[in-house]
């Protein structure tokens, strides 16, 4: 069964293409052209202070790399103007007493204006200010230290040098599985329906269970090689290190792997032909990419989407797979996360298996 | 006479309110091709679908190889081979490939298997196209693929959902053919059929209407149960004439057939004077009168006419 079925793939151009194109093309747009990274921000700067202190803030601005300060003025006139015209997406503002003021031991007011235009460069932008400012502070060794409130996006930590294609190659992974194996598997079995394949094979001494498992495993495989070439373009292309275990991380794909088929295997029991279950399978991924944290972070989304995100099993191989890539968790540390998937695989096969026989009979 | 491959008793299939198959009885016997007639909807491939064990009857029972279609639906799939209505192989496999995998199904073990290829495309005559993928084959050589494929694991009993449908004269003679070849050796061949020609080549025939079992026998004993004689009248204008005709006294039945009307009647003389006497009358041009062997198409429409008064 598993055999004929690779056959099957092998006469159908159209999606091995699909499935051998599509994980390098996203790989690029989002290894590459999606960067939210902040690099290189046309920064204006009007330092009224001019003394070694706020120079050497200034160059810990710079040396930063994410601030090109390319433009100096004068007035608060000129600086709202450089804002305004679009031309500068940054101002640094450094008032006239500020070394007096820190050696004095009063917090001076150094004010860095972002354009807000773009959502995410911008917090972004802003937060690195912040820590340009903190990590000078703590050097300069002239404020007393006050503890920190670290509440860095773990991006942050993991991925020190906040490339955007750390955040999402690794995310892709989980992406792409979660497009690709339920349309594939639920249209491999819905086409047999339509052409009254499976009346032959019920006449068949073949056992249900058989004909499934028979229909799945290819997809399991496919599944395991798109997972693998992503990462391995992961580290060669785009440097990401992967610092977990990656057994630790081929299981738990297996697992997220279930969890697709089901869909997939659901989809192809409610479904009578192949664009239906197609339909079906986007209805329920095209949400998965916006509420699952692949582009935008959950944590600033309104609480009921949050909580409906967490229906959504990509949200877990999310965090699963970016914790084992950047962070090297293990199965302990992913608890939280490998729990709700198992829950989901068991529900949804449990359904699926019984709606597929219910189907056959 | 042959041991039984097949038979039923009272097998009753119901959808809900509707009674697909009624209390059917038939004994199908090995070497034997047994011809299972109907209209579109009649109930053919319900008890088809009943006897190859993937519906369970609502009542009464079928024995299909020695087993019961109740208890031992699995035991009936490994000897029995089906060959569908619709093409329902894989397109995008080839013939060899087709084969092989529904072998392994059968679980051949590979030598073997080899062997029963060779066999089936010798039989069937696919051989030549033993590396075309399945979808570009005519209709013709598919149905040959599909009776191929049903053979493959030698059923001693073989079914053919209208193996002929769609298909050119020229391969359903071969088909046809193939399937006394068949029968020959001892397979018992369970076919349906709506062409009423294809009938007369069946060693038994049964003819079922809205899931009831109208008449069963040899095509010879169907024909000869249409009571009375057969007159083919040959007549112009058609509707005109068997209008007038249908009303003479001693006319029983009477269907249309191209530019002639098949009457049947009680007795053929004074029937046929009476007819000219209204022709004339009526001036319909009557080019010829000639009594004949009636044609089971001749035994189905008096059997519906029946049915018809009936309800």
């Amino acid at each position: 069964m598993a055999q004929k079925e690779f056959r099957h793939l092998s006469r159908d151009k159209r999606t091995i293409r699909l499935i051998i194109f599509m994980p390098l093309v996203q790989m690029m747009i989002y290894g590459f052209a999606i960067d939210t990274d902040v690099k290189h921000l046309y920064t204006v700067l009007q330092d009224e202070d001019q003394t070694p202190i706020s120079r050497r803030l200034v160059q810990a601005f710079e040396q930063s790399a994410y601030f090109d300060i390319k433009k100096r003025v004068q007035n608060p006139q000129e600086l709202r103007e450089a804002l305004d015209r679009g031309g500068a997406k940054a101002c640094l503002h450094i008032p006239p007493n500020f070394a007096k003021d820190i050696l004095a031991g009063r917090p001076p007011k150094v004010q860095l204006l972002v354009d807000g235009t773009d959502s995410n460069p911008a917090n972004t932008a802003s937060n690195t200010g912040v820590a340009i400012v903190q990590s000078f502070v703590q050097k300069e060794g002239l404020v007393p230290i006050r503890v920190l409130p670290i509440d860095f996006r773990p991006r942050m930590w993991y991925n020190p040098d906040l490339k955007s294609a750390y955040f999402f190659v690794p995310g892709l992974v989980g992406l792409l599985i979660m497009l690709l194996i339920p349309t594939v598997t639920a249209s491999a079995i819905v086409r047999e329906k339509e052409n009254g394949n499976i009346e032959q094979l019920l006449v068949t001494p073949i056992k249900p269970y058989e004909i499934m498992i028979g229909k799945i495993l290819p997809y399991v495989l496919i599944g395991l090689i798109i997972a693998g070439t992503i990462l391995a373009g992961a580290w060669f292309i785009f440097d990401v290190p992967i610092r977990g275990n990656p057994i630790t991380l081929f299981f738990l794909t297996l697992l997220f792997l279930t969890v697709c088929l089901g869909i997939g295997l659901l989809a192809s029991t409610l479904a009578t032909n192949q664009q239906q279950a197609s339909q079906m399978v986007m209805f329920f991924a095209a949400p998965s990419i916006l509420l699952s944290g692949f582009i935008f972070p959950r944590e600033n989304m309104p609480l009921p989407i949050y909580y409906l995100g967490s229906l959504i099993p990509l949200t877990y191989y999310l965090k699963i797979v970016r914790g084992v890539v950047l962070k090297g968790l293990g199965v302990w540390g992913l608890r939280d996360q490998i729990l709700p998937l198992v829950v989901m695989a068991a529900v949804i096969l449990f359904i699926s298996v019984r709606k597929f026989h219910k189907r056959l009979a | 006479m042959n041991r039984i491959a097949i038979q039923t008793k009272d097998l009753t299939r119901r959808f809900g309110k509707l009674v697909a198959v009624d209390h059917i009885n038939i004994t199908i016997h090995y070497g034997e091709i047994f011809g299972y007639l109907g209209a579109n909807g009649a109930g053919k491939s319900t008890t088809i679908r009943m006897l190859c064990g993937i519906l369970t009857p609502t009542s009464g029972t079928a024995t299909v190889g020695g087993f019961d279609v109740n208890t031992d639906p699995e035991k009936i799939k490994t000897s029995i081979g089906y060959v569908s209505q619709k093409f329902s192989l894989y397109q995008d496999l080839t013939v060899r490939e087709n084969l092989e995998f529904f072998g392994r199904i059968y679980q051949l073990e590979s030598e073997r298997l080899q062997k029963r290829i060779e066999d089936v495309m010798q039989l069937t005559g696919l051989k030549e196209y033993e590396r075309f993928e399945a979808r570009v084959l005519s209709g013709g050589w598919k149905q040959r693929l599909a009776v191929a494929n049903g053979l493959l694991h030698e059923p001693k009993i073989l079914f053919l959902d209208e193996p002929t449908a769609g298909v050119d004269p020229m391969s359903r003679r071969s088909i046809w053919e193939l399937l006394y070849q068949l029968a020959d050796q001892g397979v018992a061949l369970f076919v349906t059929t709506h062409y009423m020609e294809e009938a007369e080549r069946c060693n038994q025939v049964a003819i079922i209407s809205r899931g009831k079992l109208l008449r069963g026998g040899t095509p010879r004993e169907l024909r000869e149960s249409v009571s009375g004689q057969l007159l083919e009248v040959e007549c112009s204008p058609l509707m005109k004439a068997s209008q007038a005709f249908s009303r003479l006294p001693g006319v029983v039945g009477l269907t249309a057939y191209g530019t002639t009307l098949h009457l049947n009647v009680a007795n053929a003389k004074s029937v046929e004077t009476a007819l000219r006497d209204t022709a004339r009358s009526q001036s319909i041009a009557v080019a010829s009168v000639k009594p004949i062997a009636a044609s089971l198409e001749d035994v189905f429409a008096s059997l519906e006419k029946e049915m018809g008064t009936g309800d």
